[in-house]
């Protein structure tokens, strides 16, 4: 029989079969495979079948059964293929993502990751993708990041960015966290806001997908009665995916994808992909959170140990400090007993001498050299007691008011009348009692010096920001620059104790306190004593 | 004349006291320890007493919270080569404070003003 289609022929030309495509060449000299592949599906072919029918060979009725099921076997086989070749690119993906996430301790080079392969064509392809995530008092649920176009017009940029480049997922994902995430995170930030959710509220849609641990697809969002209805309108979809993020048994945060671009319908396949992602994005994203904190956590101890070795070597200066106070102390203490014993004897012989006699001089001598030695040790005392300042929270008022009650006697000795002008309400300052009242009283000693009878001291309180102002005026002579500059030079530095370091003591004690003294003398007359005091305790 | 009770361990001090607050008109008792000291308190009664807050072993600081407590109505002066008990909240309980020096005019004065504030009634 003359056959219309060319399967019985061995070899054939390529005008013999309008189906062998380019490429396909090889088909012309392969009749085996030419049959199962292109002329199974010939139409000549059936004709040939149906004229074989006709001519009564015993096969002709059985063949077609064949043919119908090899038909279907191939088809089957090609969807197979198909879904296989898929898996194994989904599998290769995981593959490479897990990579990332596994050795990644960086939070936004996981996240960059993670929204990169939910949104790339190269991974899940949804077109936008929102993570919300667990806040660190763990009360809501919060908007973090939101990946994908806005509109139409900046996907198709996107996309056709994407499929001119040759990136792997990797290399987009780094590229995003370098040069995207900032912008994105600002992009979505109406919509982030508005997905706050607590963690309490039992019924929302986020909640319900991480107590139950299973993606929920909605669908229908905007007539779905189960759903807050705002959901959707914030988002702008009606079909959309929540998955819950739980590593171990810790809600980490959502992951809502949608196809808001395409309307591509979310698929069985999607959802159980997503779902595999889901798990080890939850625990990376936990892992790098929990390195964040343990990083914040080491800079503070770190800080805190610079902090206490400061304090240790503090401490030892201190302890240093406090053994020579004591040593001075102790050794003044036990010069002022016999001292004051030669002293006062010696007063007491100068009493009943009378006046011609030469033994007068020798006792004045001695009544002389032992008040200057006494001065020293008054010196030494106060100035080793000023090394310890015991600070504390005092009102600077009553210490002013209880100071100049004990100078009562010396102002009236003076014939200066004093005016105290004190701010009310001040809030306390962080002193050592003891020691500003010793300023006080030397100051005011030392502006009394400059005045004459029947001129008026002015104390006033002042509030200063964030101190106290105490300002101590007299109306005597100007201090010359000169004098100034010598009252307050730096302790040790012009002066040998024994010399009246009253006023530089002073300066001292306030700087080691962390006040100051400052002197201004109008050239009209009179001179301003100011001290600052601070009310913060930890400037001290 | 009023009568003085004054207390320190140390002879030469106590003989230099007696000798210049009797110059003052003053009649003075002297004891070297706390435990005289109360003794000579409970035997025979004093106008005001001077006490050295470093008593050997002994606190004058404790002294004066005994006598306050055992109702012992004369004023107390504290003494001492310290300065810096003034600010002990038990020393506020005397009524004087002076710091130990060879020029006794700031003890003598001390004692003129608390024994005239006694005078006025302060201590009855």
């Amino acid at each position: 029989m003359d056959w219309e289609c060319c399967w019985s022929r061995e070899q054939i030309e390529p005008e013999n079969c309008p189906y062998i495509g380019e490429g396909e060449e090889d088909l012309l000299v392969f009749q085996r495979r030419r049959i199962v592949e292109k002329c199974v599906e010939c139409p000549r072919f059936k004709n040939d079948l149906a004229r074989m029918k006709g001519s009564g060979y015993p096969l002709s009725d059985v063949l077609p059964y064949i043919l119908t099921e090899f038909q279907e076997q191939k088809t089957q086989m090609g969807a197979m293929l198909s879904f296989l070749n898929s898996k194994t690119r989904e599998i290769k993906f995981l593959r490479e993502v897990g990579l990332v996430l596994q050795t990644s301790l960086d939070l936004d080079e996981v996240l960059s990751i993670a929204m990169t392969a939910i949104t790339a064509g190269k991974g899940f392809g949804m077109n936008r993708a929102f993570l919300l995530m667990t806040d660190k008092d763990r009360r809501h649920i919060r908007g973090y990041l939101g990946v994908g176009p806005k509109d139409y017009e900046e996907a198709w940029r996107t996309w056709e960015d994407i499929s001119r480049s040759n990136f792997t997922l990797r290399q987009l994902a780094r590229d995003f966290q370098k040069t995207k995430l900032t912008s994105e995170k600002v992009k979505f930030h109406d919509i982030l806001n508005q997905l706050t959710v607590p963690l309490s509220d039992q019924g929302h849609i986020f909640n319900r997908a991480l107590t139950g641990k299973k993606p929920i697809l909605v669908e229908n969002a905007l007539n779905n009665p189960d759903l807050d209805r705002g959901l959707a309108r914030i988002l702008g979809v009606d079909t959309f995916l929540v998955m819950p993020l739980i590593s171990r048994n810790r809600r980490i945060g959502v992951i809502i994808a949608d196809n808001c671009i395409t309307h591509k319908p979310i698929t069985l396949q999607d959802m159980q992909s997503l779902e595999t992602f889901a798990f080890p994005v939850a625990f990376a994203l936990e892992r790098a959170s929990l390195y964040e904190r343990l990083q914040e956590e080491v800079a503070k101890q770190k800080a805190a140990n610079v902090k206490l070795r400061e304090q240790q070597e503090l401490i030892v200066k201190m302890e240093k400090m406090a053994l020579v106070g004591k040593i001075t102390s102790s050794i003044a203490h036990s010069i002022r007993n016999p001292l004051m014993v030669i002293g006062g004897f010696a007063r007491t012989l100068l009493k009943g001498t009378p006046d011609g006699d030469d033994k007068r001089g020798y006792l004045e001598s001695i009544v002389r050299e032992t008040r200057q030695l006494e001065d020293v040790l008054s010196e030494v005392l106060d100035y080793s007691e000023s090394l310890f300042p015991v600070t504390d929270f005092w009102d600077l008022n009553e210490l002013v008011g209880k100071a100049m009650g004990e100078l009562e006697g010396t102002l009236e000795q003076a014939g200066v009348h004093c005016r105290l002008e004190l701010a009310p309400e001040l809030p306390m300052v962080r002193i050592d009692y003891k020691q500003i009242s010793y300023c006080l009283k030397t100051i005011t000693t030392q502006a009394l010096a400059a005045m004459d009878p029947g001129g008026e001291l002015r104390i006033e309180s002042v509030l200063d920001g964030d101190g106290v102002l105490l300002r101590i005026s007299d109306d005597g002579k100007p201090l010359t620059q000169t004098a100034q500059e010598a009252l307050i030079a730096p302790f040790f530095q012009t002066q040998e104790l024994g010399e009246g370091v009253g006023l530089s003591l002073c300066k001292s004690i306030l700087e080691r306190q962390g006040n100051s003294l400052t002197i201004f003398s109008r050239p009209g007359g009179g001179n301003t004593y100011s001290i600052r005091l601070l009310t913060r305790k930890e400037n001290i | 004349m009023a009568k003085l009770l004054v207390v320190d361990d140390e002879a030469n001090i106590r003989l230099l006291y007696s000798q210049e607050l009797s110059d003052e008109g003053y009649q003075v008792v002297t004891a070297g320890s706390a435990l005289e000291a109360v003794e000579k308190l409970e035997s025979e009664s004093f106008d005001l007493a001077v006490i050295d807050i470093k008593l050997k072993n002994e606190s004058g600081i404790e002294l004066l919270q005994r006598i306050v407590k055992e109702r012992h109505t004369i004023p107390v002066i504290l003494c001492t080569a310290f300065s810096c008990y003034k600010d002990d909240f038990s020393a506020w309980l005397a009524d004087g404070y002076v710091v130990k020096s060879s020029d006794l005019q700031e003890l003598k004065d001390e004692i003129a003003r608390v024994l005239a504030k006694r005078q006025r009634g302060a201590y009855v």
